[in-house]
């Protein structure tokens, strides 16, 4: 990583220093099948402070993308083709295994979608607590981390914290063990914080709760936080900035207003009209037709064409890859040959606040 | 097989008559129903307690209308889907269906209640058999009932079902695993419908799927619904699918129903503190709602259905209990207001309502406030 730590001037375009700052990723697997395509050329920058959403929906490649910057993708059958992920001017992907490692966890910190596997069933909470605490401070007694594990506890909303820390985890509820995953998460103050469909498997008002203890640990911490999500109710609470998934590329990128009120790319405005709202009354659900590619081999031009209302069989779609571009407001990027037509779009999302 | 007359009800079905005036219309009438699972422990397997996974349930579902049923999991609503089905055999109370209490049915009397009666699963990857082709699962409930009286002719019938759910014919030949999920969910609805149901219970049916794919298949039932008359049972915990599809919703809180009304009744005046709480915690369907609108955040877990709090059942999480609420149980009753809810302190909310200033007049003490962030704000 000699040398790397100078490319990230080359970035300094964003006012904030970017704390992560992914370019062309593009991850492979090889199958029985044949080379699935799972990332291809994702750019995206996350700055301290803030809060970015990844939207996309099963298979779009949005947490395959996070594993790679962390590393925590089998080589083979995987293979990360080229690209770089500056993690405050180092690059991730090239790091010495023993080096990621302790910046994993420590600095860079996750939270996965499910709470029930993601803890170790036969070591106690505390337990889990403190080793992610003394794994990445050397020389830290066990009565101060045992004390700082019941503090994180607490801070995550546990109650009886203190007992709490010595039950094991399933004498906790799913709420409470994604609570306790949150404390894991940001025990060594990261300055990044990922955190993988974090409500996805919590009831609606368990899932009320954690959204408030995410923002809780956000303040604490000051973390830039990645959240991959399929839920778009989820980034319109939390996210400031948005990145949208379509089979492995990044469609459209902006900032979580412009995203949903003026989205510039078919697919966003094809998610926003197939989700039946709440407060909004609604005849008929606009669907998108037919469904996601094969990764392994995908349609040719545009992978979203197939199944696109703007795209009206017109032959460039088919045939021409198109490339984020400018759409209108700063920073907002969509990939359509054709994002100007969506310019007069209004979200119904919108139209109900 | 066996030619079942249509069976008088049973006296069983004679004591209990809440809500005798839509009665006539009601394809489907629960009354009371209780289903409590033994938990036993030890090498004599001695029951040391139960699950009251069902406890006292009143339900009907009128010809031609969709009663969508919520909860978060584990408060027994695809328990009582289920039991209504007898796929669990009810502890106590009458289920009626079009006039007859099946309650007392054995396997064979039900066979010919299950033509009315249909259910479509949560789970297309675990509902279809692997090793059976597409023909022989929409073909199944067919040849068992004998309502084809040779190959051909049931092959027509598949073919039938098979493009009235938006698949084509030829892929009767192919097997489950070689469809994506929507279209596993489609193979399930044309397997329930091979048998022309009047009811179908739909039990999480859109949950397992791409947001994408989700529209498609709600759009699918809905079109069903309309071209054969079809009644469902919605079970779900997606409180905006629900909305969208249901006529008539039921709220379900550790197995009992707290709330019921019209769609529009129990999503803009609710007047159970539960269905009050499940609602302002849905996450807001824009950044521009933020700050917006009240969010009542509940305290603690569901408690444990093994043992749930004497009286209401809420009462634990709830800001407005006294002590009544310990001592006795809330009926499910009309308290003054247009629906039945089931509190003592009922009193109707507008939990969606979005206000200018969400420092709204707030009864609750647990009431937070969704304030958006101070970065976004100036932005």
């Amino acid at each position: 990583m000699t040398g790397c730590a100078t490319r990230s001037t080359r970035l300094s375009e964003f006012v904030p220093e970017p704390v992560l700052s992914i370019r062309d990723l593009t991850v492979e697997f090889k199958t029985e099948d044949g080379v699935v395509h799972a990332v291809e050329n994702v750019s995206y920058d996350i700055a301290a402070g803030e809060t970015l959403g990844i939207v996309g929906e099963s298979g779009s490649g949005k947490s395959v993308s996070m594993l790679a910057v962390l590393g925590l993708i089998p080589q083979p059958p995987g293979r990360i083709v080229r690209g770089e992920a500056l993690y405050k001017g180092r690059d991730l992907l090239r790091m010495p295994k023993g080096e990621l490692r302790r910046i994993r966890g420590g600095e860079v910190a996750m939270v996965f979608q499910d709470p029930m596997t993601s803890l170790n069933p036969v070591l106690k909470v505390g337990e889990q607590l403190s080793e992610a605490i003394q794994a990445h401070n050397d020389g830290v007694s066990d009565k101060e981390s045992r004390k700082r594990g019941v503090a994180l506890l607490a801070l995550v909303g546990v109650p009886k914290a203190e007992q709490r820390y010595d039950q094991y985890p399933h004498e906790f509820s799913g709420g409470m063990r994604q609570r306790a995953m949150i404390a894991m998460a940001i025990a060594n103050s990261p300055s990044l914080l990922i955190a993988d469909e974090p409500t996805t498997a919590l009831d609606v008002t368990i899932q009320a709760q954690i959204i408030e203890v995410m923002k809780a640990a956000q303040r604490e911490t000051h973390a830039a936080t990645i959240l991959i999500t399929h839920d778009l109710g989820l980034v319109a609470e939390l996210a400031d900035h948005v990145v949208v998934m379509y089979a492995g590329r990044v469609v459209e990128r902006g900032d979580v207003f412009t995203i949903f009120s003026n989205p510039r790319h078919p697919y966003t405005v094809g998610l926003m009209e197939s989700l039946p709202g709440l407060a909004v009354e609604q005849v008929t659900l606009q669907p998108i037709p037919g469904q996601p590619p094969s990764l392994i081999s995908l349609p040719p031009g545009c992978a979203f064409h197939p199944r696109c209302a703007l795209s009206n069989g017109r032959a460039r779609c088919r045939t021409e890859t198109p490339d984020l571009r400018e759409a209108g407001a700063a920073e907002h990027v969509a990939a359509c040959h054709f994002s100007e037509e969506l310019e007069g779009y209004k979200s119904k999302l919108v139209g109900a606040a | 097989m066996s030619e079942v007359s249509t069976a008088p009800s049973a006296a069983d079905g004679e004591h209990s008559a809440p809500a005798p005036s839509a009665s006539d219309g009601a394809i489907l009438r629960v009354e009371n129903l209780v289903k409590h699972f033994p938990i036993r422990k030890g090498l004599l397997k001695r029951t040391v307690g139960v699950v009251h996974a069902v406890d006292g349930v009143d339900l009907e579902v009128r010809r031609g209308e969709t009663l969508g049923l919520v909860g978060e999991s584990g408060c027994g609503k695809s328990t009582l889907a289920r039991t209504v089905l007898k796929l669990i055999e009810p502890t106590s109370g009458t289920i009626v269906v079009n006039g007859r209490d099946i309650t007392r049915f054995k396997r064979k009397q039900m066979r010919p209640i299950r033509r009315e009666l249909q259910i479509v699963f949560q789970d297309p990857y675990a509902s279809l058999n692997p090793r059976m082709t597409v023909r022989n699962i929409v073909g199944e409930p067919l040849k068992i009932h004998g309502l084809a009286s040779d190959r051909s002719e049931r092959n027509n019938r598949v073919a039938e079902l098979l493009r009235t759910v938006g698949l084509s014919p030829e892929h009767a030949n192919r097997f489950p695993h070689e469809f994506s999920g929507g279209q596993r969910q489609r193979i399930g609805v044309a397997r329930a419908l091979a048998l022309n149901p009047q009811l179908l219970i739909l039990d999480e049916p859109v949950s397992a799927l791409d947001v994408s794919i989700r529209a498609q298949v709600v759009n699918l039932l809905e079109s069903l619904q309309g071209e054969f008359g079809l009644s469902y049972l919605f079970v779900a915990h997606d409180l905006s699918i629900v909305r969208h599809v249901s006529d008539r919703v039921a709220v379900m809180y550790l197995g009992k129903i707290v709330e019921i009304g019209t769609r529009d009744q129990v999503y803009e005046r609710p007047t159970h503190p539960y269905t009050q709480a499940l609602l302002s915690a849905v996450p807001i369907e824009s950044p521009q709602q933020r700050g917006k609108r009240q969010r009542i955040v509940l305290e603690g877990d569901v408690p444990s259905p093994v043992d749930p709090p004497s009286g209401c059942h809420f009462r634990t999480r709830c800001w407005k209990a006294q002590e009544i609420c310990a001592e006795v149980e809330p009926p499910l009753e009309n308290r003054g207001f247009d629906h039945p809810s089931a509190c003592h302190f009922a009193e109707p909310l507008e939990p969606l309502k979005l206000t200018e200033q969400a420092a709204l007049a707030a009864s609750a003490p647990t009431v937070e406030v969704d304030a958006p962030s101070a970065e976004v704000d100036a932005s």
